[in-house]
């Protein structure tokens, strides 16, 4: 597959089409490392895979219309409410091996907004996993 | 089925901004797109609940 310059790519939150206000998206997805060394002559560490922590990362710009980025998220946060999320790398083309599809049901658990004076207002904002789900690459529309 | 139209800036649900749109959202899911103005009911069919109900008013 060729290497890709990100350009095109899709953030849906709670089915409402955020990509034009977004301008970056980090996923993570990590398993808690459990310590169960044990003595042993080469004095290696071994561990095993224990509890997963999931959440994206998506940089929004400031914006504050009716549907747009701050009223779409706020509320969520406000009223804690679980949402759909997806994000794939190419909003032009269908959910596919080649274009999959970050999904999931997620919370906001803080929202911070801010601005500097005469720069273009941005923000991150974390979505965390929120049930036993978690976030997951589809290939094909479920 | 209920008959929404994208009354937001954005797509909703893959549906362009003016674009009409026939589905059964979820309660939750069209309570926040309402509020946001993300979209609007234009036409909702009355659920066989509402028809036993009508039925039992008559």
């Amino acid at each position: 597959m060729p290497k890709r310059i990100a350009l095109k790519d899709s953030v849906e939150v709670d089915s409402v089409d955020l990509s034009n206000f977004a301008r970056s998206v980090a996923f993570s997805s990590e398993h808690a490392r459990i310590d169960v060394s044990g003595f042993n002559a080469t004095g290696t560490d071994e561990f095993l895979a224990g509890s997963t922590t999931q959440s994206v990362t998506v940089e929004f710009f400031g914006s504050y219309g009716s549907g747009e980025a701050h009223q779409t998220l706020y509320p969520i946060h406000k009223d804690r409410e679980v949402v759909a999320f997806a994000w794939r790398p190419d909003q032009t083309a269908a959910v596919s091996a080649t274009n999959p599809s970050l999904e999931g049901n997620v919370q906001i658990l803080t929202y911070a907004p801010g601005a500097t004076r005469g720069d273009a207002e941005t923000y991150s904002v974390e979505f965390t996993a929120a049930d036993e789900a978690g976030l997951a690459f589809v290939t094909s529309v479920g | 089925m209920t008959l929404y139209k994208v009354t937001g800036p954005t797509a909703f649900r893959g549906h362009r901004p003016g674009e009409e749109f026939e589905a059964e959202l979820e309660p939750d899911l069209e309570r926040r797109a309402k509020a946001r103005g993300s979209i609007r009911v234009v036409r909702r069919e009355p659920t066989k609940t509402d028809e036993k109900e009508d039925q039992v008013d008559a």
